[in-house]
């Protein structure tokens, strides 16, 4: 009874306190961040409703253009710099020493100059920069128009492997939302060729001829070309060779794709496939503004021109047309021209690439031994706008076919389309002036390929009323052709916008019913829905209908019900379900509804994804005696292939792949070993070979190693561990690092020698005989110069100060207790450089948002005012208990650990107790526990999932791995979201709002075993710079996709990688705002007493302070006796109890 | 004062006329055919089974950390283990209701099911021995449980329960001091009709019909003498397998419980001895420590195969 009263005056003591609190929080909650990265309300209201094309057009589409439009010609060079960093391009040498990274690129500008405008992407503020222009309409010259800019892919220090994106705006609006992002292409190209001098021959005719080979150096192609030279007459080869290389066990290494940077000319056009031809805009009468916003990568521009409207059917000739105006030319024979698809001349990006495939014995070239590169388009090759190129030669003028070997066995049961384009040719041109490639005529941009689970061999052409109609080209002989093999949507893309309409609708219809109902509807209840929602019911049924259509339409057109076509069939069943007799279905299906809305969305998704792997393109005279290429391998080829496979596959050494040498075993190869994928592996792999890369560079080998998880414990313990082992977590550096395992890497370890330790702290130079100079500070270059000195290393304190977050330096330093002698500032001791860093952001959904008509919030406080009316709409906040734990308490000034404030206390007491009893961590610890007790934040949720319905507009948690999971599975809702920094708490320390974000960490260590510091060190160096990360982060994304971006924790990196300017802009802020909870002896022990706290107050309603204090002696006893296994103070020695403060500290 | 005995070259040599290790020796090479087959087990057994636990008693009397050379520490660790770590009385606790409730139930409840599945036609009881088998065959099926018990609102059982108004705040089941034991429990059971189920099922078929005949013949009352008199003697050695298969099962469960309720489990709830083991190898890198905690369990263990022993020397008296 007592203990009852007292518990109560305990919870009205806090809880008035609490209250009290909010209202001290409250005062100050109107306080806005400066210059926030989030979206406004405004903006995102934009954002939602700006209209589709198919809307804009309804306006604008019967617009009749007058006679004899000329084009509006913008003058480029009269912009206005919105947002910093636009600049009039004057010549060549301007750029080469403006932008002195890439100087290569520049080269092309001397005919260009001062004609020409560089745009870049952020200005020195980060800030996305745009650029304005502004251009007079007359009355007579209103009509349709469309967008064509002519621009060049410069490579700047802002440059990465992404396409070129800016968001595009007609008097500071969006026109139609199908412009909020338009992309201009990079061209890629493997520079992985020869050409030969020519030499004389005896051949009297003109020819061309390609052959392959493949053999121990590598796999060839040899293109030659028998030609008569004009100047002297003769006849005369040469011989292009292309060459994909092999590692020491003969698999084939990925060519790396370079970008050429060219003038290309850009027309604004549908990106998602929807819409063929060119998009019009319509321009009223008067003065407009264009404006130009960067998204992602500089890019220099010639001319903007709105040019008068025309559609792809009056420029493009039906396939009749074309056939009638070739009627004459006759009929090719001769051999049938094979071009392996693993050579492609261009691609559109680098992720369009060769890859493997051992599935079929008679897809050349292959051999049971090892992975050679025979297709292409395995992965990476499937969406809308990708492309790859190839060039080739006939002998003889005429009608070809056109013929492929590929496999389509991705969706079951349907059918995906290539757009087929050309350029090239002399009499009959293909393609526009400037080189780009046109389709010839309007059915190839429809070419099918049928599904099958095996390999096909067949020839290209589309559907005419069910018939398979094959193209003919006309080729002349002796001119080059290049051929595109486009992705698009071609027969499917009514179908496929038709279902998106339909999911967004039904989405709509699902928020509805969720704000009506629950999450978890009452089965027995009659809602009525009939008379509340009457519109819900009415879509769901007009849905069913849509979809069941759709899937009988694709039925009609595939020929066959696939898997993939019945999944809508299975879909409108539940929706007729729900939708008749007045929804009394409803609550029963809702979760399988919602599940469904999921189903939908995939499936749109892999629609649009058709790929297909294709190993070569036959160019087919009609009148070939040869046959096409087979499609199957016969019986016994196959059972042959697949016993040899089998034996081989015993004796493939995966540690070796991507080896180009077996490195020598001694103190000048450094042991590196990596946990990761055996992409990651190869990309490393080949960094590290590259013509920059380490051992060129360096002059040092490397022997990387790809391990399994959990080797490098027992590995060390045996004494055969690596030299340097990549991406070990921050709590294991410490864990090996205070059991001497790792090296101190900022000179001041105890355990290594004097010379080893001044490798680290100094800038280390060597001169042309290989001697080595130590030096306290950078020599300029003028000195070293005159010295004959080259750097070889820098030292720890500029390379982190110039690339680290110091947060991320936080969790790899101890204060090492051997080191207690020397002077304070020469005792910490950092085990590592930081590789990934991993921090919680804030996601949003901009459309709910602007639907509740409710800013992003930026402050807790703002957070809890919107909750309520999320939860009146059945909507939650996500954010996980432990990591709100964590970071709530450094954002109101709190720290985990006691006496770490060195202006205090000497360095050796720091971390000896656990700082949770504190009154800022217990007040943070109260907070969060109501959060989810009191605010009913849900504590254990499917993030993608909920934030993709809807239910969970706004959730917390890592960056990148959020990003990455919305990217691939979150499709149906690109655009909507976006993320930014956490919301703050008020430092309790300062009075002012912390936004802080704790930082995870993985580091690049070097091993005690390691016998060549410096070796080691510059290894370090290299992996982690900014440019190695960059490159290696955008060469991931290129292989694996937007799914697989990588969180460098090289600030510098993260700069250059492809995130967008809006992204880069909140990434930087949040770093700007990170923390870190720093690793002492026993750090393993605070989180599972924190969640047993946590849970004890969640589960049994226990009081969150005396929870929370209730496990202090444990931890503090745990972490003492951590503190004595290494000799560190703990209380009580030397009869201390509580660490004196330092004499001179002022309060 | 040590007899001699007159050696007679003809005469064999008796067991008490030579020291133990001198007639080991003579028997091993008389038999040697019998211990070459024996061998390549008999290596890798001494190698990987005898040879750790000899290691792991002397590695518990040492600050061993996998990582620099161990200390010699004498009996600190067991000292340490049983008078100032809590946990690990905890862990002791937990252990002893678990293996107290899982052991026996899930031992007598596969004799039960066998009995009674071995009563069906031959044809149904193929099927169902599977299915009662499937469970421990499927590796990590237990984990539907996880799903069956998932925190989230939308887990099968809070949404049935908050459906039905009996709770409006989903259960962090996994997470709830209060249900970790009880849930553990119910999926260890699920999961253990194993091994010694199928050990038990073989036995029945073992038994020799004309053994109850002749039972019915001496006065058999019911089927419930049938069993105890004649099947259970009968097939005592497949009893043993069983129960020693139980008792390890009963201790070493500690996947299945990381897997459901994480590490540690909340407030210690399901922390059991290989916890405790896991805790000090894994997160603290104490294995001098962690093994000391194995060499405990290893004597516990130790210790009830041999009551089991007695235990089952009773069957059928």
């Amino acid at each position: 009874m007592k203990r009852s009263m007292f518990h109560k005056v305990v919870c009205l003591i806090l809880s008035v306190t609490f209250i009290l609190s909010t209202f001290v929080i409250g005062a100050s909650a109107g306080q806005y961040k400066e210059n926030s990265t989030s979206s406004t309300l405004e903006e995102m209201k934009a954002l939602v409703g700006t209209s589709s094309y198919e809307d804009y057009m309804a306006d604008y589409g019967d617009t009749v253009n007058p006679s004899g439009l000329a084009p509006i010609i913008i003058p480029v060079t009269e912009f206005i710099a919105n947002n910093g960093d636009v600049e009039i391009t004057k010549d060549s040498e301007h750029y080469a020493n403006s932008l002195t990274d890439h100087p290569d690129s520049w080269v092309n500008f001397g005919d260009n100059a001062e004609t020409t405008v560089y745009l870049s992407t952020v200005n020195n503020d980060k800030k996305a920069s745009s650029a304005s222009w502004n251009f007079t309409v007359t009355k007579d010259m209103v009509g349709l128009y469309y967008l064509q800019i002519e621009y060049y892919n410069c490579k700047t220090s802002q440059s990465s492997v992404s396409a070129i994106q800016r968001k595009l705006m007609i008097d500071d609006k969006v026109p139609f939302a199908e412009v909020r992002s338009i992309t201009f292409d990079k061209h890629w190209s493997y520079n992985n060729f020869t050409v030969s001098d020519p030499v004389v021959v005896t051949d009297t005719v003109e020819k061309t001829t390609t052959t392959y080979d493949q053999n121990e150096n590598g796999y060839f192609k040899y293109v030659t070309e028998i030609y008569r030279d004009e100047s002297d007459g003769k006849m005369k080869k040469v011989v292009t060779t292309y060459h994909i290389t092999q590692d020491i066990n003969g698999n084939s290494m990925a060519p790396v794709a370079s970008e050429s940077s060219e003038w290309s000319t850009y027309i604004c056009s549908d990106e998602s496939g929807y819409y063929d031809g060119y998009f019009n805009f319509y321009i009223a009468e008067g003065t407009h503004t264009l404006t130009l916003e960067a998204e992602r990568e500089p890019v220099i521009i010639k001319s903007i021109q709105f040019r008068p409207a025309t559609s792809v059917e009056s420029t493009t000739p039906s396939y009749q047309e074309y056939l009638n105006t070739h009627a004459s030319a006759q009929k090719a024979d001769g051999g049938i021209i094979t071009l392996e698809a693993e050579f492609p001349y261009f691609v559109s990006d680098s992720s369009v690439a060769a890859s493997n495939d051992n599935t079929s014995a008679i897809t050349y070239p292959i051999t049971p031994k090892a992975q050679l590169f025979n297709v292409i388009g395995e992965t990476g090759f499937g969406t809308v706008g990708q492309w790859a190129a190839y060039k080739f030669t006939v002998n003889k003028t005429g009608m070809y076919n056109l013929s492929m070997r590929y496999k389509q066995s991705a969706l079951e049961g349907m059918f995906i389309c290539r757009a087929i384009k050309l350029a090239g040719g002399n009499e009959y041109k293909y393609g526009l002036a400037d080189g780009s490639p046109t389709a010839p005529f309007i059915e190839a941009y429809n070419a099918r390929f049928d599904y099958s689970k095996d390999w096909q061999s067949d020839y290209v052409g589309s559907y005419v009323d069910g018939k398979k109609q094959v193209f003919e080209f006309f080729f002349e002989e002796g001119e080059e052709y290049t051929l595109y093999i486009e992705c698009a949507l071609g027969d499917l893309k009514d179908y496929i916008r038709t279902v998106e309409t339909s999911l967004a609708n039904l989405n709509e219809a699902y928020l509805k019913i969720l704000q009506y109902t629950g999450t978890d509807p009452d089965v027995n209840q009659n809602y009525k829905f009939h008379e509340k929602l009457p519109e819900v019911l009415l879509a769901l049924l007009q849905e069913a209908q849509t979809l069941t259509l759709v899937a009988d339409n694709l039925q009609d057109l595939c020929g066959t019900n696939g898997a993939h076509i019945a999944t809508l069939d299975t879909v409108a069943r539940v929706l007729y379900t729900m939708g008749k007799d007045n929804g009394v279905k409803i609550a029963e299906n809702l979760s399988t509804f919602k599940s469904h809305l999921g189903t939908i969305g995939t499936w749109i998704n892999s629609s649009k994804q058709g790929s297909m792997m294709i190993d070569s393109i036959s160019v087919v005279p009609v009148e070939t005696n040869e046959k096409l290429p087979y499609a199957k391998a016969n019986f016994f080829q196959s059972i042959w292939f697949e016993i040899r496979s089998f034996i081989y596959s015993f004796f493939t050494n995966y540690e070796q792949m991507g080896l180009t040498s077996i490195p020598e075993e001694g103190s000048n190869t450094i042991d590196v070993w990596l946990a990761m994928g055996r992409d990651q592996s190869q990309i490393w792999r080949s960094m590290i070979d590259a013509e920059d890369g380490f051992t060129k560079t360096y002059g040092k080998a490397v022997a990387l190693k790809l391990v399994t998880g959990g080797t490098l414990l027992p590995s060390i313990l045996s004494g055969k561990g690596p030299d340097v082992y990549l991406g070990l977590g921050s709590a294991d550096v410490i864990n090996y690092a205070i059991r001497d395992a790792v090296v101190g890497v900022n000179g001041n370890d105890p355990h290594l020698s004097e010379e080893d330790n001044k490798v680290f702290c100094n800038y280390v130079y060597e001169d042309s005989a290989g001697n080595v100079y130590y030096e306290k500070d950078a020599l300029s270059n003028a000195d070293a110069a005159s010295r004959g000195l080259k750097l070889v290393s820098t030292a720890f304190d500029q390379l982190v100060a110039d690339n680290y977050a110091p947060a991320a330096m936080r969790t790899l330093t101890i204060y090492s207790p051997d080191n207690a002698g020397k002077p304070e500032g020469q005792r910490d001791v950092t085990y590592g450089i930081p590789m990934t860093m991993s921090f919680a952001m804030m996601f949003y959904r901009m459309d709910i948002l602007a639907e509740l008509n409710q800013e992003v919030p930026e402050t807790w406080d703002q957070l809890l005012e919107i909750l309520p009316i999320f939860q009146a709409n059945n909507m939650d906040i996500g954010v996980a208990y432990i990591s709100a734990l964590d970071f709530m308490m450094y954002q109101m000034g709190g720290g985990m650990w006691k006496y770490t404030d060195t202006d205090l206390y000497d360095s050796k007491y720091a971390g000896a107790k656990i700082d949770l009893d504190s009154d800022i961590a217990l007040e943070a610890f109260e907070f969060v526990c109501r959060l989810y007790t009191d605010y009913s934040f849900p504590v254990s949720f499917n993030t993608a999932n909920r934030f993709r319905t809807g239910e969970m507009p706004i959730t917390i948690g890592d960056y990148a791995s959020i990003y990455n999971t919305l990217v691939v599975y979150a499709t149906d809702i690109a655009g909507t979201w976006e993320f930014g920094s956490l919301p703050g708490s008020i430092d309790r320390k300062t009075g002012k709002i912390n936004y802080d974000s704790l930082a995870g960490v993985s580091a690049t260590v070097i091993l005690n075993s390691c016998d060549n510091m410096l070796a080691a060190w510059q290894f370090l160096q290299w992996q982690t710079s900014a440019k190695v990360q960059a490159t290696y982060a955008n060469r991931i994304v290129a292989l694996i996709g937007p799914a697989a971006k990588y969180e460098s924790a090289n600030i510098n990196a993260v700069m250059d990688m492809s995130w967008t300017s809006k992204e880069k802009e909140a990434i930087m802020e949040q770093m700007n705002h990170l923390n870190a909870i720093v690793n002492y002896p026993g750090s393993y022990i605070y989180s599972r007493y924190m969640q047993f706290a946590f849970l004890d107050v969640y589960n049994d309603d226990a009081n969150a302070h005396d929870s929370m204090m209730s496990y202090i002696d444990a931890i503090n006893a745990e972490i003492a006796r951590k503190r004595e296994e290494f000799g560190l103070w703990v209380p009580g020695t030397d009869g201390i109890e509580e660490p004196p403060i330092k004499s001179g500290a002022s309060d | 004062m040590s007899l001699k005995v007159k050696k007679d070259a003809n005469r064999p040599m008796h067991r008490d006329e030579v020291s133990k290790w001198q007639w080991t020796w003579k028997e091993m090479k008389k038999n040697k055919t019998a211990y070459f087959m024996l061998a390549p087990f008999f290596i890798l057994f001494i190698v990987f089974t005898v040879l750790p636990v000899f290691l792991s008693i002397i590695f518990s009397l040492t600050d061993f950390n996998m990582l620099q050379m161990p200390n010699w520490k004498g009996l600190t660790n067991y000292t340490r283990l049983f008078v100032e770590d809590e946990i690990f009385m905890l862990a002791i606790q937990n252990t002893i209701i678990f293996a107290c409730v899982t052991g026996p139930v899930s031992y007598l409840l596969s004799l039960l099911v066998a009995w009674f599945v071995n009563e069906l036609p031959p044809k149904i009881r193929a099927v169902v021995t599977l299915v009662f088998y499937a469970p421990s065959i499927s590796g990590q099926v237990y984990l539907i449980w996880s799903t069956l018990f998932s925190s989230d609102a939308y887990g099968w059982a809070n949404a049935t329960l908050m459906k039905l108004g009996i709770i409006t705040d989903p259960i962090l089941w996994f997470q709830d001091a209060n249900y970790v034991m009880p849930l553990c429990i119910v999926v260890a059971l699920w999961t253990s009709l194993g091994t010694s189920f199928l050990a038990f099922i073989a036995g029945f078929q073992i038994v020799d019909r004309s053994m109850y005949e002749a039972a019915a013949v001496d006065g058999i009352k019911n089927r419930w003498q049938e069993l105890w008199y004649i099947t259970l003697p009968t097939m005592r050695p497949q009893m043993m397998f069983g129960a020693v298969l139980a008792i390890t099962n009963s201790f070493g469960f500690g996947g299945v419980v990381t897997a459901l309720c994480g590490f540690p489990s909340v407030d210690y709830a399901a922390h059991t001895i290989m916890h405790h083991l896991d805790d000090y190898g894994g997160s603290r890198y104490e294995i001098g420590y962690a093994s000391a905690i194995a060499v405990v369990l290893f004597i516990i263990m130790f210790g009830s195969n041999i009551l089991v022993k007695k235990a089952l020397s009773k069957v059928g008296e």
